[in-house]
């Protein structure tokens, strides 16, 4: 659910009874004040009759006869009134007219002729269907007040929480889309609710932090392998005048011969790790379109000589060109990397399958073992089998496809495979 | 043959220097930037081995200010930055070729010797061993004047080892130089050695002067019989 939704809805549950309540009282109290009218009326005409009945003789008795419309008296004893209140109350009187009873607003009262000491009841009554329709307008317009107040709130208060929220989106935005790898920072829009600015404020201090330490980590990184290059080359480069001197023995020989292939490691370690770095910090910007399967035939021809050494067979079919954006270098490190591996792990006398298209490079090798999920991917994955293997070629591959926003997958079907799939080429080639 | 050496680290000068003085370079050495800048320009080299990241300033200007001079010496830069803009701006500068340290010392005996070469001849590209005749620029070998057949890879690992007369190259240093920087394979070992098998085979057959040496398992060393 959506916050602006969410909100609305939650005020909308606290409003809406609100407004209900008070429609109701509001309703009652309209409803109480006709009647309070209507009953007023009444009472006056009840004084108005005990004041004639007292003062004109013979005018109750004419009432009581003539049976005037609105006006009921009937002669009463005082023990059948003394407990009777006067009181008013909706009640239904008989028309002859309607041929039916309709309700009316009646005043039931007694009193006590002065004149000659007779007690009488009397009822007045008056139309109510006037107030009855008065009343079901107000009922009807509080009704439809009701609902047009709902949808008022609903689409006013979407649009305020729409706008006053604006920054908190605008950040979320810029959040979802924020990369370490592009270091740059977000810009936060100027606003000016404090809790939007401490929020801005804190976002802004914990990226800046991030990307401090993830640059620091990242300069370390190339700075340390960097740094370990001249030593490094020092070392080899004495070692190496040390294994040709001629009066050398043969047991330190082999000893600096063996010291001098770990170094030859490290080298290689230091090496891929400065590459990773530099494809991560892009320092490889000049692109051309390049069709990967003549990058890979180019490749696999310069390590013909080894796949002929271990009897390989290249089996390739292409059913279209995959041409893609990249930078040549990267293009090349990252073919030679897969067809490295294909050869490195493949077994002797085993074939090497790719298949080309648009959009989509496949290389597929014969091997033996299983390897889980897209962890080849990951730096340092060795195989046991592999003691040589320093396992970053396709770490160095996966860095490059994330580079270019490429798909890679590896899965195993009887053979090593691994699918680099280009999604944005198709527009690109047209 | 005159090789001028600019580079700040001591120890590495020194290695590389000990290694250039065993093959009978005469060899000067500078370890900043003036100092560079000043020995490339007043004297004459048959080849500089030229660090970019100097105390005082940039290799890349040495090349510039050598170029701007009118001053044509076969130059080698070496650096611990394996950037490839600096390689492209080098070699646009009028670099030669682009050594990553580390490298391995028979790796730089190998490319001064091709870029020697490639002043020296001009074109007539041949080198003796002994009987043997290598033609860099057709790619034969050939013994007493009768051509030996020989693959691509053979041809190469045998140019290797013509730079490196009586030196130990290590298995290591003979894969790299095959296969570049990033194989890292034991396999290749064993392709080196089948390789290396051909070759022997080939030098025998054909009566010819050289012999590759096994070292201990180490290596090997090529050595001209007289």
């Amino acid at each position: 659910m959506k916050l602006v939704d969410h909100l609305v809805y939650r005020l909308l549950g606290m409003m809406l009874p609100v407004i209900g309540v008070w429609s109701v009282a509001c309703f009652l109290m309209q409803i109480y004040e006709i009647y309070d009218g209507i009953d007023e009326g009444l009472i006056n005409l009840k004084q108005e009759f005990i004041r004639q009945a007292n003062t004109e003789p013979g005018f109750v008795n004419d009432m009581e006869k003539h049976n005037p419309l609105n006006i009921i008296v009937k002669k009463a004893d005082y023990d059948s009134v003394k407990h009777l209140e006067e009181r008013a109350y909706t009640g239904m009187v008989y028309f002859a007219t309607e041929e039916e009873e309709e309700e009316v607003r009646l005043l039931e009262t007694a009193f006590r002729c002065d004149l000659n000491g007779q007690y009488y009841t009397l009822k007045i009554f008056t139309s109510n269907v006037e107030s009855n329709d008065l009343i079901k307008n107000i009922l009807y317009s509080l009704i439809a007040f009701y609902f047009v107040l709902a949808l008022t709130l609903i689409f006013t208060g979407k649009k305020v929480i729409r706008r006053a929220t604006r920054p908190f989106f605008h950040l979320l935005e810029k959040l979802e889309h924020f990369n370490l790898d592009e270091a740059g920072m977000i810009d936060f829009p100027k606003t000016q609710v404090k809790e939007f600015n401490a929020l801005n404020n804190s976002v802004k201090k914990l990226l800046e932090n991030n990307i401090r330490i993830y640059n620091e980590q990242k300069r370390f990184i190339e700075n340390a392998a960097h740094e370990l290059q001249t030593p490094l080359a020092i070392v080899i480069g004495k070692l190496e005048l040390l294994i040709n001197r001629q009066d050398i023995q043969p047991e330190p020989l082999k000893e600096i011969s063996s010291a001098l292939n770990i170094l030859g490691k490290m080298k290689r370690l230091n090496s891929s790790l400065l590459l990773l770095s530099k494809i991560k910090n892009k320092q490889f910007p000049k692109s051309r379109q390049l069709d990967l399967s003549d990058i890979f035939m180019q490749v696999f021809d310069d390590y013909r000589e080894l796949t002929e050494h271990r009897r390989l067979k290249l089996d390739v079919y292409r059913q279209g060109n995959p041409v893609c954006s990249m930078n040549p270098d990267l293009a090349l490190i990252m073919v030679s990397n897969l067809v490295k591996n294909a050869i490195s792990h493949n077994i002797p006398e085993g074939t090497i399958r790719a298949r080309f298209s648009t959009d989509t490079i496949v290389i597929a090798n014969d091997g033996n073992h299983h390897v889980q999920g897209d962890d080849i991917f990951e730096r340092y994955q060795t195989r046991s089998d592999q003691s040589q293997t320093l396992g970053l070629g396709l770490s160095i591959v996966k860095s490059i496809t994330d580079l270019y926003g490429m798909e890679i997958s590896y899965k195993y079907d009887r053979q090593h495979i691994i699918t680099i799939h280009f999604p944005d080429n198709r527009r690109k080639t047209g | 043959m005159k090789i001028l050496v600019v580079e700040d680290e001591y120890e590495m000068l020194k290695s590389i220097e000990a290694s250039l003085l065993s093959e009978k370079y005469l060899v000067e050495t500078a370890t900043d930037y003036s100092s560079g800048i000043e020995k490339a320009l007043v004297y004459e080299y048959d080849c500089i081995l030229l660090d970019i990241s100097l105390p005082g300033g940039s290799g890349l200007r040495i090349l510039d200010e050598m170029k701007k001079n009118g001053i044509t010496a076969n130059v080698i830069i070496i650096s611990a930055k394996n950037s490839i803009d600096d390689k492209v701006s080098g070699l646009e500068l009028g670099a030669d070729d682009y050594l990553t340290k580390p490298f391995h010392m028979a790796e730089l005996h190998a490319r001064i010797k091709a870029v020697l070469r490639r002043k020296q001849f001009d074109g007539k590209d041949v080198l003796a061993l002994g009987n043997v005749l290598l033609n860099h620029t057709r790619r034969q070998v050939s013994v007493d004047g009768r051509p030996l057949e020989m693959t691509r890879k053979e041809f190469d690992i045998l140019v290797f080892f013509a730079a490196n007369i009586n030196r130990l190259i290590t298995r290591e240093a003979l894969a790299e130089n095959v296969w570049g920087d990033h194989i890292d394979n034991a396999d290749n070992f064993d392709f080196i050695y089948a390789q290396i098998k051909n070759i022997r085979k080939k030098m025998k057959d054909g009566n010819a002067d050289i012999r590759l040496k096994s070292v201990y398992g180490v290596g090997y060393k090529l050595i001209i019989d007289s």
